[in-house]
């Protein structure tokens, strides 16, 4: 139980200031983000209501909307089932075999805190064509694939997934980092346990690491899930949604829609559908893992 | 003469079995090896051809070490590319945005964790809803407010809405640990006449460091790379922030490779010092903030 008694003024003096700001720069654009999806308005000029109009018409007539929902799901698809298991496993083997991982795992985390412009600029160099330099080709005419090589950023076909590469890449350490840490707080005497039991090894992974490890996996599947609704950035960077919308996901065509296109109605519909997908991803990941978490207990 | 008998009976079973462990370890030790090369070498492939002249970079073998380390491309990139502007601009936005986060997230976590008051958990219920708001989806509105506040394109439109979405998670882990320091503390000091500011400012923020870092860090790493609404409120030259500078330099320098090269590292450079001092604080940080998921 709090202690401290105070007045209702000393209240408003230490929360207004920071929930104001919050509700203010949060909330209220939310809302008129809500409301402007529902105009037809350049940013400018008169704007005129229209209902649904817009949602209508992302839903039904706008050719980039789709694909560009399927690229979001794609780039989250990718990151949930290769990203986040081949981090379980770096995590399962640095703390059985590792003694002192700390190198080991700061070095993996290295490019999570680069800024995003760093990593996509150095990644569409990697990208080039050989005779720009480009790493990935020059690799593989050296083993005699000149046949594999593309231009990776520039083609349609694989433009989404060499930029699917980069965030793979990226974000890699930071689920290395969160589950290594999930597992180093397991209490060793459990383990202990488990051997005189005769369970070691993978089986002790198994039947302790992987239940226990749950709550925390839920972490990472939230973070990698939402990251992939907001992965922006580094299309701008690398591509900003092209060549011809190849690369679009949701918040790139909002982006384009609003600030190239000036279609400010039509852009605030975009952002709303996206912050609508946000929130309930977030519900249905907290709910299946609560599922989950109830059948392994 | 029993110790010289057991010795060769023992000794095999102990050879065998750590043969097979070595074998086991080098095939795991190799694949961390590998992944090490494929998380690091980028960033000193990097490094290296920063340091190339135009011609080694199109023309070369990608693995060939420059011939002449060309220091040029870094005095190209720090006069041609305002590094040092950006570079401040970035010092400025980041620390001002940390002291405000600290300073209001740190007064709203005090007030959830220990006043005596009906709403602290609806606040709270608020802070972390907002939590599961993405940035973008108020990119639009912030400027056509911000457009109307007239501060587009200056640094306070930038500083306000970091300020604000880095609240939360602040909030969050300052006030998870303002609940453990113990009443006792306070009831003492209210005994002795102290006031609320003043337990505040003299018991409560000396006892929190720790945490305080923690929101720091955090704080940190998210501001100083954000490149979205830095390079959509700001316009000007001289406001630019560090990764909107590097990406508009890239893309005037088109044609100096050593030189953008030379420009990402030196981008990439003060987050990296900062990782070598801070490297277990910042993972340790990084984790804490990962936890509002």
């Amino acid at each position: 139980m709090n202690v401290l008694k105070v007045s209702r003024w000393t209240i408003a003096v230490f929360v207004l200031p920071c929930l104001l700001l919050y509700v203010c720069l949060v909330f209220v654009p939310i809302l008129v983000s809500f409301y402007s999806g529902m105009l037809d308005w350049n940013g400018i000029g008169e704007s005129k209501f229209v209902g649904f109009a817009n949602f209508g018409k992302m839903f039904a007539s706008d050719p980039v909307f789709w694909p560009a929902v399927g690229r979001t799901f794609l780039l989250a698809g990718f990151s949930m089932l290769v990203q986040l298991p081949v981090a379980l496993l770096v995590a399962i083997l640095i703390s059985r075999n590792v003694r002192r991982p700390n190198f080991l795992v700061s070095s993996y985390f290295l490019p999570v805190i680069l800024s995003v412009v760093v990593i996509g600029q150095l990644w569409k160099t990697i990208y080039n064509p050989a005779s720009m330099g480009g790493m990935i080709n020059q690799i593989l005419i050296k083993l005699g694939l000149e046949s594999w090589t593309h231009s990776w950023l520039t083609e349609p076909k694989v433009a989404i997934y060499a930029v699917i590469v980069v965030g793979l890449w990226q974000y890699l350490g930071y689920h290395i980092l969160i589950q290594f840490t999930g597992i180093q707080n397991i209490p060793a005497d459990i383990y202990e346990a488990a051997k005189i039991d005769g369970a070691e090894g993978f089986k002790a992974d198994r039947y302790i690491t992987l239940p226990i490890i749950v709550p925390i996996f839920k972490i990472s599947v939230v973070l990698s899930f939402i990251g992939s609704l907001q992965s922006f950035d580094l299309i701008m960077v690398m591509t900003g949604g092209g060549p011809a919308h190849a690369t679009d996901v949701i918040s790139s065509h909002m982006y384009n829609m609003s600030f190239l296109s000036m279609k400010y109605g039509y852009g605030s519909a975009i952002a709303t559908f996206l912050v609508v997908v946000c929130l309930a991803a977030t519900l249905i990941i907290n709910l299946l893992f609560n599922r989950l978490d109830k059948r392994f207990s | 003469m029993s110790q010289s008998v057991s010795v060769p009976v023992k000794k095999p079973v102990v050879h065998v079995r750590r043969r097979r462990f070595s074998v086991k370890k080098t095939i795991v030790f190799a694949f961390f090896g590998v992944l090490l090369v494929t998380q690091l070498y980028p960033l000193l492939w990097l490094l290296i051809y920063s340091f190339k002249t135009n011609e080694e970079i199109l023309s070369g073998s990608f693995f060939a070490l420059p011939k002449v380390w060309q220091w040029s491309n870094y005095s190209a990139a720090v006069e041609g590319g305002n590094y040092l502007k950006y570079l401040s601009n970035s010092l400025l936005v980041t620390a001002v945005t940390m002291l405000g986060v600290i300073l209001l997230a740190s007064m709203t976590a005090f007030a959830i964790a220990r006043f005596r008051w009906k709403y602290g958990q609806l606040v709270m219920l608020v802070f972390l809803l907002g939590m599961m708001i993405p940035m973008q989806g108020t990119l639009l509105p912030l400027m056509i407010i911000f457009k109307h506040m007239d501060i587009l394109n200056t640094h306070l439109s930038l500083i306000l809405p970091y300020i604000a979405f880095q609240t939360p998670i602040a909030v969050f882990i300052l006030s998870g640990f303002m609940k453990t320091i113990p009443h006792e503390i306070e009831e003492s000091a209210v005994m002795d006449g102290a006031g609320v500011f003043r337990i505040f400012r003299s018991i409560v923020l000396p006892v929190s460091v720790p945490p305080i870092m923690t929101v720091c860090i955090l704080t940190f790493i998210n501001i100083w790379n954000e490149y979205i609404l830095a390079a959509t409120f700001i316009s000007s030259e001289r406001l630019k922030t560090l990764p909107f500078g590097v990406y508009s330099f890239v893309s005037q320098y088109s044609v100096n490779y050593g030189a953008i090269g030379a420009f990402l590292v030196l981008g990439a450079l003060p987050v990296i010092l900062i990782y070598f001092l801070l490297a277990e604080k910042i993972t340790k940080g990084m984790v804490a903030g990962a936890v509002k998921g």
